[in-house]
């Protein structure tokens, strides 16, 4: 078993974010199995800052669903901060994910027809918070974000950049254990990927939430705690 | 609110598909307004009718109605005049006014012709029931006249070459089973619309009717109430008072009334039905399409946390609020209707069997109007919920694939 563990898991403390134990996951095309994980074991302490790198098709994207409790996998155990997700049903995973896990998309997938300030609100509302403390969590985050002022504007109003500042402040909004980000950086200029991955980096630190994050790109690795490499499902 | 106010720009996204889907809600609304509205005009118009011909009690000998006579009023009532006078005092009691039917031929001396007649308190009942004989050419019948007065049926003056001041003579069967016949002088014709009526109809005054008949007797006694609603409570209370007597409300001898009732629920229930799935699979369609649009979207929500109910939660209400808007629209333009209408003095055209037709009226009743738009809320809300419960459970990875 080749456990992946950041050196700050050496430390004693609460329980690791991310613990996989022998996870693997296969798709089904026509008639054959296609493995996308074989036998993961990985373990994120809090607070870490983690990259998976990869060939395209090496299981990133499946490794971050699973992580972010949006896909199943077929066997092996996976603990988030100390909860077993193996036995939860979808409603329990789905109240799980709305409490504890964020998430940055490639494309941003801010809702359109909502204001920057209520894609971020929304979060909120899903939890239950008070309409007044919301408000004033949202008016914190976009300021955080480099984007107040900016709350009534439709995101279709926005550049790339200041959408995935957006897609930060909505993931971070709740202060979640952990972030899950699949190439936040992909579909922006070099300029605008470099402050994105410092505001990441630094709202991450602040909020002490859990980033494990898919990317190509290599500045993004150099900022990381941890690098991982996956290739064909299994991780190096 | 803030529910209500994503909804409502949801409605917006696609603009040209959603002021299609809800100008079909409207015209689904408007439709079902129009026609339930003719159809409660209808009814309305055909229970006051029935009522008013019949009276909306009609009291009588207890076999009268449940065997044939052998002999002119075999069945009649006796000591009418007391009972009369006895029903009158009752508060919800307006008048009552005695009938006697007959039977007989009616000949001009060269040609006779069978006669249906109704001997009544001509006066009364045209006080009771308003215009309820059209005068095709005449006068009503005073008080007084020396020669006995009749109207008669246009049809059946026709047959007789007979007009007003024309003197014809009435033979009938008395009560006992002898011949009699009377001198008869015509006021007027007279036409109730009804084509095979206004063949045999001969109008008496009762007395008219009794002498013929050699008898002190009526038919029955017609009961009119100050309201057709307090009908069934008025007979529970004198039927119950007054065993020795048989009391039929207005609806069991109103067979017209019931027929066209029944066949109109059935044609407007068809169409009622017909609009409701047009709309509903206007509503539906357009849904589905949104959902498929928006299915990414849907990923991206379930991903945050939002559970599958929570998300077709939105969908619904944003099938209710186009069925809102549409069924609101669609009260609008059948008020429009129902009142234009109102002064347009359009007519129908006579019903089979029937001479005269019948205003083009549609009542605005805010009953119908209120369940019209739950309807229409409840169908859109409903379409709604099936077209986005299958994306709302649509595996995330897939949903956030979708292009």
């Amino acid at each position: 078993m080749n456990d992946h563990a950041p050196r700050a898991a050496a430390a004693a403390g609460p329980p690791p974010v991310i613990l996989l134990r022998g996870i693997t996951k296969h798709y089904r095309l026509g008639n054959s199995d296609i493995p996308a994980l074989r036998g993961v074991d990985l373990c994120v302490p809090q607070g870490a800052f983690v990259a998976v790198r990869g060939p395209s098709g090496s299981g990133k994207s499946t490794l971050l669903n699973v992580c972010g409790l949006i896909d199943s996998f077929d066997a092996g155990s996976y603990s988030m901060s100390g909860t077993d997700v193996a036995g939860l049903d979808e409603r329990a995973r789905t109240l799980l994910r709305r409490e504890r896990i964020g998430f940055i998309f490639q494309s941003y997938n801010l809702v359109p027809v909502m204001s920057v300030a209520d894609n971020v609100d929304y979060p909120l509302r899903l939890l239950g918070v008070a309409p007044g403390a919301r408000r004033l969590r949202v008016e914190r985050m976009l300021e955080r974000v480099g984007l107040s002022g900016s709350g009534a504007r439709r995101p279709d109003m926005l550049s790339g950049g200041q959408r995935q500042r957006v897609a930060i402040a909505r993931a971070l909004v709740k202060t979640p254990a952990l972030v899950i980000a699949d190439e936040p950086t992909a579909n922006l200029d070099s300029a605008t990927a470099t402050q994105i991955i410092a505001l990441m980096r630094e709202l991450g630190r602040e909020h002490g939430a859990t980033f494990l994050i898919a990317t190509h790109d290599e500045r993004m690795t150099t900022q990381c705690d941890q690098v991982l490499t996956l290739t064909d499902g299994v991780l190096q | 609110m803030k529910a209500l106010a994503l909804a409502w720009h949801n409605v917006l996204r696609n603009r040209r598909r959603s002021v299609v889907t809800i100008l079909i809600a409207t015209l689904g609304t408007a439709s079902m307004l129009v026609a339930g509205g003719f159809t409660l005009y209808t009814y309305d118009s055909l229970r006051e009718g029935a009522a008013r011909d019949f009276g909306h009690l009609t009291v009588s000998h207890p076999e009268f109605f449940r065997r044939d006579e052998e002999m002119p009023l075999q069945y009649g009532m006796d000591g009418h005049v007391a009972l009369k006078q006895r029903l009158e005092a009752h508060a919800h009691v307006k008048r009552v006014l005695p009938r006697v039917n007959l039977s007989g031929l009616v000949s001009n001396g060269e040609k006779s012709m069978i006669f249906m007649g109704s001997g009544a308190d001509i006066a009364g009942e045209a006080a009771m029931r308003g215009q309820f004989l059209t005068l095709v050419s005449g006068s009503m019948p005073g008080a007084g006249a020396r020669v006995p007065e009749v109207l008669l049926g246009v049809d059946l003056a026709r047959g007789l070459s007979a007009a007003p001041g024309s003197v014809l003579t009435l033979l009938a069967t008395t009560s006992a089973g002898a011949m009699n016949g009377v001198d008869v002088r015509v006021t007027g014709t007279v036409t109730t619309g009804w084509h095979d009526v206004d063949q045999r109809l001969v109008y008496l005054g009762i007395d008219t009717a009794q002498y013929l008949l050699a008898t002190d007797k009526v038919s029955t006694l017609a009961v009119f109430l100050d309201a057709t609603d307090a009908t069934p409570a008025v007979l529970a209370e004198l039927a119950s008072a007054d065993p020795a007597h048989g009391y039929k409300p207005w609806w069991e001898q109103a067979f017209y009334y019931q027929s066209v009732r029944a066949l109109y629920n059935r044609i407007f229930g068809l169409l009622g039905i017909v609009i409701a799935l047009l709309v509903f699979f206007s509503v539906s369609n357009t849904l589905a399409m949104a959902v498929v649009e928006r299915t990414r979207e849907i990923g991206t929500l379930r991903a945050l946390g939002a559970l599958p109910g929570e998300l077709v939660a939105g969908f619904v209400r944003e099938g209710a609020l186009i069925g809102l808007l549409g069924s609101a629209l669609g009260m609008l333009l059948a008020g429009a209707v129902s009142l234009s209408l109102r002064h347009a003095g359009l007519e129908m055209p006579a019903p089979p069997g029937r001479t005269v037709g019948y205003p083009l009226y549609v009542h605005a009743d805010p009953w119908l109007y209120a369940a019209c738009t739950a309807a229409i809320v409840a169908l859109c809300a409903c379409a709604a919920w099936l077209a986005s419960r299958k994306a709302a459970r649509l595996p995330i990875v897939q949903a956030l694939a979708h292009t």
